[in-house]
């Protein structure tokens, strides 16, 4: 009979039984992928959200800027401006699936009811109109706008994309039902991000230090909200979670109560921060313009971790293990 | 080490653009400049680069072997501000950030068509999955563009009347390869930048080309008795292969070896001369002396008043 040997856990065990503990005490880890979008040296990083190591590189021809989630979250779609290419891409592996020649893409989003692709083109003074078969582009309506067309949003019932002129100071609505211009209004110098936020458009004004408030129905600025020089892109956390306003020039991220749009915090940012992706957890992934680098950002304390990726990273994209779908920033096209 | 290389670079690069320019932009309410001039940034410190690398191989070249004594400084000191203006000037970038622009509006008035232009990587998909590969093919037809850009250069009257200038300096050393005319190097950058753009050089490679090439141009213009040898001398432009260009035979319509960086151009089209033990004193006596020994202000308005002369028939 062998002797009784009470139970002496070894290493392994003891090991096994911490990243267990570790687990349960951090439910929501940050799986899945990262794309960043090197517009200075024409690559798109594909970064392990959990350990950071970069996964793929893509070389694109000539300057990615903008991506966006397909309505289903099947595709990541990156433009590649420069080259007139459009990059679909898996974005639960980050394998390139297909290529599409399409005019200068530089901004993008989806309409709200998934039906629609608005193309911004800033160096052709363009704006693009597709319908989204769900497999496919086509193209209904091509217009020629002012100088440089920016960024875009749409009006929640998917009726109107409001676009940003950053060499006229202005915003332009456009119909979708129509597919003219409506009208368009003097909001600042050199308007970039913009997005729709409780039946007002909040537009960050780059050519100055604050964000402007725009009443849709009356067409008119209705306030502004002193942010910090060079207020770029704004993003809302997802379930009411506050609005963060990247600044270029002050290098800031400014919290903005989602409620009152009241500024609750600012932080200092080196850098040059522009586009954010949140993940589940809530960190932010910013990409650093002008020092070739992304940060990633701790909600609560506002500490940021720094990582190289390639020159000049613009578009940015936290997508989840299982595709991207659930995981979706809250933010129209970053 | 090239990491650390690249984050120095590029946390340089960044911190003179948000410490000095970009708060200046934003000051004079041209934001919508940003991008573009950090772009510039990246220019500029880039030429000071090519000097340093350039000077640190040819400058020993040059002490070590010279094929004739650095008689005439003041020359040579004219040459230096023709690199210093060209490599941390604007021509180039405005020449490239313009014809970027151009190229992108002249795109868009073909996308009204529904055609979208090719790119060299659509053309032979296989580029796209070998970046140096591509490299290689861009640095090979940019090199080919440059070949027939000098043999214009020769040929046509007017434009020879401009980088004459060039070919006036008798006491060439590497600095002189950025000897010409302030029009010349216009034409230069528009030839260069627009088949860059035609063929799709990406952005992130087109320094790496352009350093290439300018280091091959100046090692050719080295004071430097050197010869890459019977296989070498077909298959790299030596000094003593541009040397032979800037001889007085080389001069004019009647030149020979006119390639940059491969000398199979100069075979192809037949005006290589290989001849290997072939050292000849450089400059031009027909052309006007103070386009050889003048400041840099005189050999331009020469320069200018010559191509005047030989548009409108006026000697």
């Amino acid at each position: 009979m062998r002797p009784f040997r009470p139970f002496r856990p070894s290493r392994s065990w003891a090991l096994a039984l911490l990243l267990a503990l570790s687990a349960a005490a951090h439910p929501v880890r940050a799986a899945g992928l990262v794309y960043v979008l090197n517009s200075g040296d024409a690559t798109i990083q594909v970064l392990d959200a959990e350990t950071r190591a970069e996964r793929r590189r893509i070389p694109v021809l000539r300057e990615v800027h903008h991506l966006s989630l397909t309505p289903d979250g099947r595709l990541l779609m990156v433009g590649d401006s420069g080259a007139n290419e459009m990059l679909f891409i898996d974005p639960g592996t980050g394998e390139v699936l297909r290529r599409e020649a399409l005019s200068n893409p530089y901004h993008l989003g989806f309409s709200p009811d998934g039906q629609i692709l608005t193309i911004t083109s800033l160096r052709r003074d363009q704006v693009d109109i597709y319908r989204w078969t769900g497999e496919a582009l086509e193209l209904v309506k091509r217009l020629n706008m002012p100088d440089m067309p920016s960024h875009l949003a749409y009006s929640p019932d998917g009726k109107v994309v409001y676009v940003t002129l950053q060499g006229t100071g202005n915003i332009a609505a456009v119909s979708l039902e129509t597919l003219e211009p409506l009208w368009s209004l003097d909001v600042g110098p050199e308007p970039a991000g913009i997005i729709w936020h409780n039946g007002r458009l909040l537009v960050g004004i780059m050519g100055s230090d604050h964000i402007a408030v725009i009443d849709p129905e009356t067409r008119s600025v209705e306030r502004t909200i002193t942010i910090a020089r060079g207020a770029h892109a704004l993003f809302p956390a997802p379930n009411g979670g506050p609005i963060y306003v990247t600044s270029r020039v002050d290098s800031r991220i400014t919290l903005l109560d989602p409620q009152t749009l009241a500024v609750t915090r600012s932080w200092k940012i080196p850098g040059g921060p522009d586009c954010i992706s949140i993940d589940p957890q809530g960190r932010l992934w910013v990409t650093l313009r002008w020092q070739g680098r992304i940060g990633i950002v701790d909600p609560e304390t506002g500490r940021m971790e720094t990582q190289r990726v390639g020159r000049s990273p613009h578009g940015i994209l936290y997508a989840g293990s299982g595709g991207a779908a659930g995981d979706r920033p809250a933010a129209p096209a970053p | 080490m090239l990491d650390a290389l690249r984050d120095a670079w590029d946390g340089l690069n960044g911190w003179i653009f948000e410490t000095l320019v970009q708060p200046a932009l934003y000051a004079a309410g041209l934001m919508e400049w940003a991008e573009d001039a950090f772009d510039w940034i990246n220019f500029a410190l880039f030429g000071l680069l090519q000097v340093v690398i350039i000077y640190a191989v040819c400058r020993p070249l040059e002490a070590w072997q010279p094929v004739e004594p650095r008689a005439d400084r003041r020359s040579i000191r004219t040459d230096i501000l023709y690199t210093l203006l060209t490599r941390l000037g604007l021509l180039p970038l405005i020449a490239f950030v313009a014809f970027s622009s151009l190229g992108a509006r002249l795109s868009g008035l073909v996308a009204e068509s529904g055609w979208v232009p090719p790119t060299l990587e659509t053309l032979f998909p296989i580029l796209r999955e070998w970046p140096l590969l591509a490299l290689g093919v861009y640095i090979v037809v940019l090199d080919f563009g440059e070949y027939w850009r000098h043999r214009f250069q020769h040929m046509f009257g007017w434009w020879w009347a401009l980088h004459a200038i060039h070919h006036a300096q008798r006491q060439m050393t590497f600095w002189t390869d950025d000897r010409n005319h302030i029009l010349d190097d216009v034409i230069g950058a528009v030839w260069f930048g627009g088949i860059a753009l035609l063929i799709g050089v990406p952005p992130g490679q087109f320094p790496i080309v352009v350093v290439v090439l300018r280091l091959a141009e100046a090692m050719s213009h080295a004071n430097v008795r050197l010869s890459f040898g019977r296989v070498g001398e077909r298959l790299l432009v030596s000094p003593r292969f541009h040397r032979l260009h800037h001889g007085v035979l080389g001069s004019g319509e009647s030149g020979r070896n006119f390639a940059v960086l491969l000398p199979v151009w100069d075979w192809i089209f037949g005006t290589a001369d290989f001849r290997r033990d072939v050292f000849p004193r450089t400059g031009d006596p027909d052309l006007p002396e103070e386009m050889a020994t003048g400041g840099w202000l005189r050999q331009q308005a020469v320069g200018l008043r010559r191509m005047g002369a030989a548009l409108f028939g006026r000697s």
